[in-house]
């Protein structure tokens, strides 16, 4: 995964209802690019079964001492 | 024990008023007149009662008086950031759009302080919509550090922050979505405790992120937060991601010793790049807990920036999901920076959304399995020591971004994985500016990091100290 260009984030801004200008769509990239390159490792490797509800079950792993 | 009744910690305060040695009109007075006197200063308060908490304190006298005290807060005046909603009053969420927005509900935290017996002392000021790390706010102003005017105080419970470090409060409600809590707890020499996502129920609070939002208290003493944190915590019909998990005797738990207790040192990230005065602090902070019988190791954690990036994705995107029609009908009302931030997540695509939400589950079970056998991690709060409100201003300063960017480094993943973190004052700059640690636990076991609080604030005299008006 790589960071979003400005012109992809003009896309998404788009779809969402709030489009921005060139130079805010710049911005954005600029501002949120890091995370997508500090989730990268991770984008695209999950494995198919991994809900958002397993947060929930791995809180209540015990830890043992 | 101080004669001056707002010097005194919730926990002495609460005691002395239920024994009758000092009357809650006394202690509400000498509250508003420490009010007076650094509100001017600092700007920590959004609204002051003055008038209304007098009022309320003389009746909680006379029920005292005729029916015993209603809780463990009896008469104790508290303000709270003002993001939690109180029926008939006004909650601002420090925002110029929400300037005249009264609530017809009560928040479950605020209404389970005052079942216990709390009164109302008035509101405080915190980044607009909770989304600023700094105390920053283009409404109402800045909120400035006790310490050292012209500082930060952290974000966004900047008001919580400053009022507990100058004793205005007693204790303070603040929330934690990314560090929100730990910040002001850190720049401002008090002690935060971010809970456990789930442990304390979110209705009626501001919602920023329902994925990371947590509230908790901040106060002098690591006892103090845990008399705030038994009084909240638990299931609530009005909030189904409010846990059953068991509420534990969190007081209980910080008369408990330390010794034996595993408490792990990371071996990279936390301790990366750390400003010398900060690690110098950690040193301290670690030779102290051996001293009081911690066993303390080194451990390898996952790879926090992974944690911080799948935080920053997720809190981006519901952040913005909440303020979209906000963002379409009313942006000229959003200070700059908040608009901007909102704007970030106009970058993430709903499927890279949802990649990071779908790892919080293994990323946890992952944290779980590198810290067995550990009771705690022990980090620093933030790399950097406070820095000046002109050098983090976004809106005027060259490389603010970069500051902003560096004080919320260890505090994300810990939000990311929903831990219970406490933080505590653990030392001063040369110049005079506090600097705090972090305390990170087990899901659901605030217990153990209380406990490792309040024997380090036993042993030291940091959190006790006062600062004294410029």
């Amino acid at each position: 995964m790589t960071r979003p260009t400005p012109q992809q984030v003009s896309a998404i801004a788009e779809a969402s209802g709030l489009p921005v200008d060139k130079e805010v769509a710049t911005r954005i990239s600029d501002s949120i690019g890091p995370a997508f390159d500090g989730f990268a490792a991770i984008a695209g490797t999950l494995p198919f079964d991994l809900e958002p509800s397993s947060y929930v079950v791995a809180q209540t792993l015990k830890v043992g001492r | 024990m101080s004669t001056e009744p707002a010097l005194m910690t919730l926990t002495e305060v609460a005691k002395a008023i239920a024994e009758k040695k000092l009357s809650s009109v006394e202690v509400t007075r000498s509250c508003l007149h420490r009010i007076a006197e650094w509100q001017p200063k600092l700007n920590a308060f959004m609204a002051i009662e003055s008038e209304p908490a007098l009022k309320a304190a003389a009746e909680a006298d006379a029920a005292l008086a005729k029916d015993g005290p209603k809780g463990p807060l009896h008469g104790v005046p508290l303000a709270h950031k003002d993001m939690y909603y109180e029926a008939g009053h006004v909650s601002t969420c420090g925002s110029l759009i929400r300037r005249d927005f009264v609530a017809t509900t009560t928040s479950t935290a605020l209404q389970r302080l005052k079942d216990a017996g709390a009164i109302r002392l008035g509101t405080l000021q915190m980044a607009e919509f909770a989304y600023g790390p700094t105390g920053h706010n283009a409404h109402y102003g800045p909120v400035h550090n006790p310490w050292k005017l012209g500082y930060v105080t952290g974000g966004s419970s900047s008001g919580s922050g400053s009022a507990v470090g100058a004793r205005l409060t007693f204790a303070a409600l603040g929330s934690d979505t990314g560090g929100s809590i730990r910040m002001p707890a850190n720049f401002c020499g008090v002690t935060g405790l971010k809970v456990t996502w789930g442990r304390v129920s979110r209705a009626g609070a501001m919602p920023l992120s329902q994925s990371l939002d947590t509230v908790g208290p901040l106060a002098q003493t690591a006892e103090d937060c845990a008399l705030m944190l038994g009084l909240m915590a638990g299931p609530d019909p009005e909030d189904p991601t409010a846990s059953h998990a068991p509420v534990q005797d969190y007081v209980a738990a910080t008369q408990a010793s330390i010794k034996g207790l595993k408490i792990g040192v990371p071996k990279a990230f936390y301790v990366d790049d750390l400003d010398p005065e900060v690690a110098r602090c950690l040193d301290a902070t670690i030779g102290l807990l051996k001293t009081e019988g911690a066993d303390v190791v080194s451990v390898e954690l996952p790879d926090q920036r992974q944690l911080t990036a799948a935080c920053q994705l997720v809190l981006a995107v519901e952040a913005a999901a909440f303020h979209k029609r906000w963002m379409i009908e009313r942006p000229q009302d959003y200070g700059p920076q908040v608009l901007m931030r909102l704007q970030n997540a106009l970058a993430v695509s709903g499927v890279t959304y949802l990649e990071a939400l779908r790892w919080r589950g293994a990323a946890l079970a992952a944290h779980v399995a590198a810290t067995q056998g550990i009771d705690a991690v022990i980090a620093p709060v933030s790399p950097l020591v406070t820095p000046s409100i002109a050098e983090s201003d976004v809106g005027g300063a060259p490389g603010a971004e970069a500051v902003i960017q560096r004080i919320t480094r260890f505090t994300r993943p810990v939000n990311y994985l929903g831990l219970p973190s406490l933080a505590i004052p653990t030392g001063f700059t040369a110049t005079g500016l506090p600097v705090g640690m972090q305390l990170i636990g087990r899901s659901f076991d605030e217990a153990t990091i209380l406990t490792i609080g309040a024997a380090f604030q036993r042993a030291t005299d940091f959190h006790a100290r006062v600062p004294t008006l410029p």
